[in-house]
């Protein structure tokens, strides 16, 4: 463990800034203290010697010191002044360094559980729970970007300074004293590293010990704040009284097993106290013995005394102040191993998992709108983290994408159980997540129609960014996704809608998509309607209301400007009505001609796409192409209206002629459905 | 997916301003000071702090006294004495060296001691006052019932923290002042004039910068917390959706802020700091000005001169500590206000009691809108001889700011032994309320809840008190068996026992068969006696659901009011287990009331009521069902919930299009 991470002083400029004020004011401070000691000395001695001078001789010597004390309080406001104001700065740098490189790794690593969180225990083979599990990552990244960097603070206003004093102070005094009184000087010298020695010494002998206590008292600690936390349940039973007993008695273990390891842990502590203590004693006797020699003058035998403890002030406070670093340190540590580590995360726009096809830059005259494409998932395998499960396995899809021409709609289902991978596989083609295996590309309308998927034209490009295409930031502004959690910007509720929104008669445009997503319901029960502020600082709307919230928001898109609409259908607590509003919404969607691509857990929904996907997870085998074998086998077996175009396809097409003119026959097929 | 939903409280808890809350709390809270009410909990003998105290004194005594026997040792030795003259002097400064470590030791020791017992003694008293209270349980109290571990810890640290230094302090100041002043009497004031402003000015000052900062900054905290958790959890919808650089500016403004109230914080704090400093250097300044007049003069020896000017620069050491000590007080008395909150009033106390409660309540929901809390009392009727329990056109809900929020109404059923009776509804339109209200957890508004194994106990009457003087457990034959119910840091067996003390190995693992754990429970590498871990975060979600009806089913109440079996559990599982729930109570004669949203496992139930609320667009709000308003906005604003259909689930099905319509969606 480093006292004072170098990283920080490279990366942060707030700390580095910091560092050196602190180096600044150390070096006033040990000039203030030498010129203390000296002044005392100076003025004390006459007098006791008895020179015979008078009270007016002694005013410079008496006036300096005053400066001197003037001096040293200045510097020790300017410490604490600027060490808070820097810790306040270092710390939201760090923050955002943290925030920003874990947002950027993508959402395998921020939605670990994406499908997990639904999953279920059903006893299939392929989906063993990976919900329930407690602490996020994002979590702990949060706790770190918060609480944990706030350790940084004691450790900063408190440790760092006294860490500059110890490097600067004690061997700037050693010096003086080394002029003043070499005996002394040496004392100090050898005693001043047995300090140290010791308390490693101490702390290696008992950490051991230490750990093992500290392990007891954490468990103790945690069983009783359970059994207060299960309190309710106890009380419901009728059980709550007797555990009264237990609390007490494991609070009194918990108390015996804490000073068992305080008793050791003390020890290092008490070791610095009385090395310090005994050294200011020894030199203070030997000063005292050869004055009594004469072997010594009396100014700078005072000048000695006053500075000795002085030297070893600074070590005994980083001594106390031990625990600030620890902590401090530690969160320096996590933050600075997340912020490197982020830097090559997937879905940083230098590593997209999207490959577009090389003409997909074809766009609408001057409406910079692409023209209708077909997303393409060919073979797309991804290791779902720690489960030894492939989800999804060997998905391949074709979904042309809207045109925002009425009529000319679709809805694309993607279907499987928990667990499968739906989510992932929209996160995939969002260009979100790489897949392990297999690709995700977009295919120019018309001429490359009809070839397989992977043939040579369907070029892949990697590193969009070049490809003059705008790269990922393009391809999400033609399309909009639904997450299950709608992020919404804060604002007033109307203008969070309205947000690109394209018609031009707003308010009925708005009063139509409201009633058919159910907005109104919720603004109605409203304080201030559709001005109420939402989001910070105003009113918070459930997970349920800003799903409402952004399916309407998402209807009164530009079709045109947005023609694929991403949604992973809510799932908790949706009753029928909020049901029907989904289904409605949907339709309306398609209406306007846009693709739909939902990922379905129900069976209305699934009544209602015009194409099928079937996602499948597999074991994870050695490598992810067996996997996806075996994924191909099993949907050949089981899916007799397999895709003709994808290989090793694992699509359904309910309509009669697939292919050439999906968008048409969605309308005629599903005309009776819509409203 | 209840992580959607519990999140939302979990993130307004943390952008919530903890602590701004909690001082406009104190405000509002017109009793003593907290600390002083919550330290008979600690049960603190005073004979164990005094004694911390004394070692902690002695213990700066020697740093004191080895600089002012050093300083006469100096001035001594520079008259050059016979050597003898000074063997008392250097033996005394050499065991000053030694004997400052190790009763400092003892002191640290000794403190500890103190605050240790006393944090036991006062979560063991939190949860003896916890167990007593009778106010319902509803799920923002688990999560402050959490918090407890770090509250009492904070409260209990101000026994080392801030009671020893601040004794220390004042003894070994009052000895050092007497000693200069038996010296010169003009230099023993100017040092008791220094000392308060080094122990007293500058604590204050350190104190209220604290305070201050914590309390403005509170907002800005929070922002900043909910900023990073939004950008964290929405990082990539915010990035689909071009608006990932706004809000990572956001996140800078809201740093910015809080950067600029911490600064304005340290202009107080580095006043106080400057101030310490300056007190040290006074007393010594001030000990040389009329030290050396005196010492020319004669009047005093230049053994004391040198006693009385460099003594002063040990004596400070006591109130270096205090400025943290006064902010430790102030953090352990919001720690002590926010345990306070939880607690029941004192038993005579009523009326405190609702001030207690309209706390909490704020305290835990305030951002989001109001919620839990409840009426004492309920109703008590006497029902049909046969049934077990009794609903006669019971309302429901909870009090809001303008009177009672009522839920659902006109709600009458009986529960028959054997009988299973089921609540559809829509999520939030008050099954949980009306679930609670059933088991007496909460009062009933209007109506009568009845019936052999209704809850009759009202809280708190005289004749209801345990040999302690707390009041007595009150608990019906009726279980609600909550949805979040808790699961111990145990093992499985461990777990089902706290529905019997006595239930076998064979009996837990036949409910664990019955609700479908079977392989689970084979899976599991010690069999019964695996632990599961801390709030069972090793066990999914559909495993505990199912290990808690496990648990109830083990239970001797004869009514179970079971919440949403069917959460996170696939449709299949979650039919399966209505139907175990169901076949465990016909077979040994106990009455079921389940709530649920989901509509296919019903054909096992003698009745099945539908709630819901016809003048309202209550579309499946994700709320958790049974707290409405946890979205901030206005709980059931409309009109009640009410009973629009019953019957068996295959006449429902036949009759009412809009049952038949949501039961088949859920194929």
């Amino acid at each position: 463990m480093r006292p004072l991470d170098p990283r920080l002083l490279r990366h942060v400029h707030a700390a580095r800034w910091y560092v050196a004020l602190t180096v600044g004011l150390g070096v006033a401070a040990a000039a203030l203290i030498v010129a203390q000691a000296l002044l005392i000395a100076a003025l004390l001695t006459p007098v006791v010697r008895g020179d015979g001078i008078v009270a007016p001789d002694l005013m410079w010597p008496f006036a300096g010191l005053a400066a001197v004390v003037a001096g040293r309080a200045v510097v020790a406001w300017a410490q604490e002044r600027y060490a808070l104001r820097a810790a306040a700065r270092t710390i939201a740098e760090l923050r955002r360094a943290v925030v920003e490189a874990w947002a950027l790794r993508g959402p395998r690593a921020s939605w670990p559980t994406a499908e997990g969180g639904v999953a279920t225990t059903s006893p299939g083979p392929a989906a063993p729970s990976g919900g329930g599990s407690g602490a996020s990552p994002e979590a702990e990244v949060a706790t770190l970007a918060t609480r944990g960097l706030d350790a940084l603070e004691p450790y900063l206003v408190r440790y760092v300074p006294q860490l500059v004093l110890t490097a600067l102070v004690t061997p700037a005094l050693v010096c003086v004293v080394l002029g003043l009184d070499w005996v002394s000087a040496l004392i100090a010298i050898v005693t001043l590293p047995l300090v140290p020695m010791f308390m490693v010494l101490v702390g290696r002998l008992t950490a051991g010990m230490s750990q093992r206590r500290l392990a007891t008292v954490e468990r103790l600690g945690a069983q009783v704040l359970d059994l207060v936390a299960g309190l309710p349940t106890l009380r419901a039973f009728g059980r709550s009284f007797g555990p009264g007993a237990r609390v007490r008695a494991l609070g009194d273990a918990s108390r015996r097993a804490t000073m068992g390891t305080l008793r050791i842990a003390f020890l290092s502590s008490m070791v610095l106290e009385l090395l310090t203590t005994l050294s200011v004693a020894i030199i203070a006797v030997g000063v005292g013995l050869r004055l009594v020699e004469g072997a010594m003058e009396l100014q700078p035998a005072l000048a000695v005394l006053v500075l000795a403890p002085e030297i070893y002030l600074p070590m005994r406070r980083v001594g106390a102040e031990f625990h600030a670093s620890v902590d401090g340190v530690a969160a320096v540590d996590r933050a600075f191993a997340l912020v490197s580590g982020g830097a090559a995360g997937v879905g940083s726009s230098t590593g997209s998992g999207v490959s577009m096809g090389a003409t997909d830059t074809v766009r609408a005259a001057g409406e910079g709108v692409p023209v209708a494409r077909t997303l393409v998932l060919d073979g797309v395998s991804v290791r779902a983290g720690g489960r030894g499960v492939i989800a999804p396995a060997g998905l391949s899809a074709r979904i042309p994408l809207g045109s925002g021409v009425p009529g000319e709609g679709r809805v694309v289902a993607l279907r499987g159980p928990s667990g499968s991978g739906k989510s992932t596989a929209v996160l995939t083609a969002l260009g979100l997540l790489e897949p392990d295996a297999g690709r995700v590309g977009l295919l120019p309308d018309g001429g490359a129609d009809g070839a397989a998927v992977g043939a040579p034209d369907d070029v892949p490009l990697r590193g969009l960014d070049d490809a003059g295409s705008g790269g990922l930031d393009a391809w999400w502004s033609g399309l909009t996704w639904v997450p299950q959690r709608p992020a919404l910007p804060p604002g007033r509720l109307r203008d969070v809608v309205l947000d690109g929104a394209a018609a031009t008669d707003q308010d009925r445009a708005l009063a139509e998509a409201a009633r058919l997503t159910g907005l109104d319901a919720v603004v109605g029960s409203l304080p201030d309607g559709w001005d109420t502020r939402i989001g910070l600082g105003g009113v918070g709307l459930s997970v349920g209301q800003r799903q409402r919230v952004a399916l309407t928001s998402a209807l009164l898109d530009d079709a045109a400007a947005r023609p694929l609409v991403i949604l992973d259908e809510p799932t908790a607590h949706l009753d029928a009505r909020g049901e029907q509003a989904v289904l409605d919404t949907v339709r309306a969607w398609r209406d306007a001609g846009r693709t739909v691509l939902v990922v379905a857990h129900r069976a209305s929904l699934l009544a209602l796409a015009d194409q099928v996907i079937d996602v499948r997870s597999a074991a994870d085998a050695a490598d992810a192409a067996d996997a996806a074998d075996r994924a191909d086998a099993a949907d050949r077996a089981a899916g007799p209206e397999t895709d003709p175009h994808g290989a090793g396809t694992a699509g359904r097409e309910p309509e009669p002629e697939p292919e050439p003119g999906p968008a048409k026959t969605s309308g005629l097929a599903n005309g009776q459905e819509a409203r | 997916m209840n992580d959607q939903v519990t999140r939302e409280p979990e993130r307004a808890a943390a952008s919530a301003p903890v602590p701004h809350r909690d001082a406009r709390r104190a405000r509002r809270y017109s009793g003593p000071d907290p600390l002083r009410r919550i330290l008979p909990l600690l049960e603190v003998r005073p004979g164990k702090v005094a004694a911390a105290i004394a070692l902690g004194t002695l213990a700066l005594t020697c740093a004191i006294g080895l600089a002012a026997v050093a300083a006469w040792l100096v001035a001594r030795a520079s008259q050059m004495p016979p050597v003898l003259t000074l063997s008392v002097a250097v033996v005394s400064v050499r065991a000053f060296g030694i004997g400052r470590g190790v009763l400092r030791y003892c002191e640290r020791l000794a403190s500890h001691d103190v605050a240790l017992r006393g944090m036991a003694a006062l979560r063991a008293n939190l949860y003896e006052r916890l167990a007593a209270d009778d106010r319902p349980v509803t799920v923002r109290r688990g999560e402050l019932l959490a918090r407890i571990g770090q509250d009492v810890d904070d409260v209990g640290d101000v026994v080392v923290r801030a009671m020893v230094p601040a004794g220390v302090a004042v003894v070994t100041s009052l000895g050092s002042v007497i000693l200069l002043g038996v010296l010169l009497p003009s230099a023993g004031l100017a040092l008791a004039v220094c000392l308060v402003l080094a122990g007293v000015v500058t604590p204050w000052l350190a104190a209220r910068a604290a305070a201050r900062t914590e309390a403005r900054g509170a907002a800005a905290r929070g922002e900043v917390t909910a900023l990073s958790l939004e950008i964290l959890e929405e990082s990539a919808p915010l990035r689909v959706a071009g608006r990932f650089g706004a809000r990572l500016g956001d996140l800078d403004a809201a740093d910015a802020r809080l950067s600029a109230i911490a600064d304005d914080g340290a202009r107080t704090s580095g006043l106080a700091a400057a101030l310490g400093a300056l007190a040290q250097g006074l007393a010594v300044l001030a000990a040389l000005a009329f030290g050396i007049p005196a010492a020319l003069s004669g009047t005093l020896s230049p053994e004391a001169l040198t006693v009385i000017v460099l003594t002063p620069l040990a004596v400070f050491e006591a109130t270096a500590g205090l400025p943290a000590a006064a902010v430790q007080l102030h953090r352990s008395r919001e720690a002590a206000r926010r345990l306070l909150a939880l607690l029941p009033a004192d038993p005579p106390d009523v009326s405190d009691t609702q001030v207690t409660r309209v706390i909490r309540t704020s305290d835990t929901a305030s951002v989001l809108g109001t919620d839990d809390a409840g009426a004492d009392g309920s109703g008590d009727g006497s029902g049909d001889d046969a049934a077990l329990l009794t609903l006669d056109d019971v309302a429901a809900g909870w009090p809001g700011a303008d009177g009672p929020v009522v839920a659902v109404e006109g709600v009458s059923l009986t529960l028959r032994p054997g009988s299973v009776v089921a609540l559809a509804g829509a999520s939030g339109v008050g099954k949980t309320t009306l679930l609670m209200t059933a088991a007496g957890l909460i009062g009933s508004l209007a109506g009568a809840v009845g019936g052999r194994s209704a809850v009759r106990q009202v809280i708190g009457g005289p004749d209801h008190r345990s040999p302690d003087g707390l009041p007595t457990e009150r608990v019906g034959d009726a279980l609600f068996v909550a949805e979040d119910g808790h699961l111990f840091d145990t093992t499985v067996l461990e777990n089902l026992r706290v529905a019997r003390g006595d239930v076998t190995p064979d009996e837990a693992r036949a409910a664990l068969d019955a609700v479908g754990l079977g392989d689970w429970l084979d899976a599991l590498p010690a069999g019964l006696d695996t632990v599961v871990g801390t709030d069972a975060a090793a066990v999914s979600g559909g495993e505990r659901r199912r290990l808690l009806v496990a648990r109830a089913l083990l239970a001797p109440a004869r009514v179970l009011l079971v919440d949403e079996p069917a959460e996170h559990l696939d449709g299949q599982t979650a039919d399966a287990l209505v139907h175990a729930v169901a076949a465990h109570a016909r077979a040994t004669g106990r009455a079921v009331l389940v709530a649920t949203h989901r509509l296919t496992p019903l054909a096992v139930a003698d009745e099945v009521l539908l709630l819901a609320d016809g003048a309202r667009g209550d579309v499946g709000d994700p709320g958790r069902s049974g707290t409405p308003g946890v979205s901030g906005i206005p709980g059931p604003s409309g009109s009640p919930a009410t009973v629009v259909a019953r019957g068996r689930h295959e006449d429902l099905l036949a009759t009412d299009p809009a049952y038949a319509w949501a039961a088949a969606q859920e194929a």
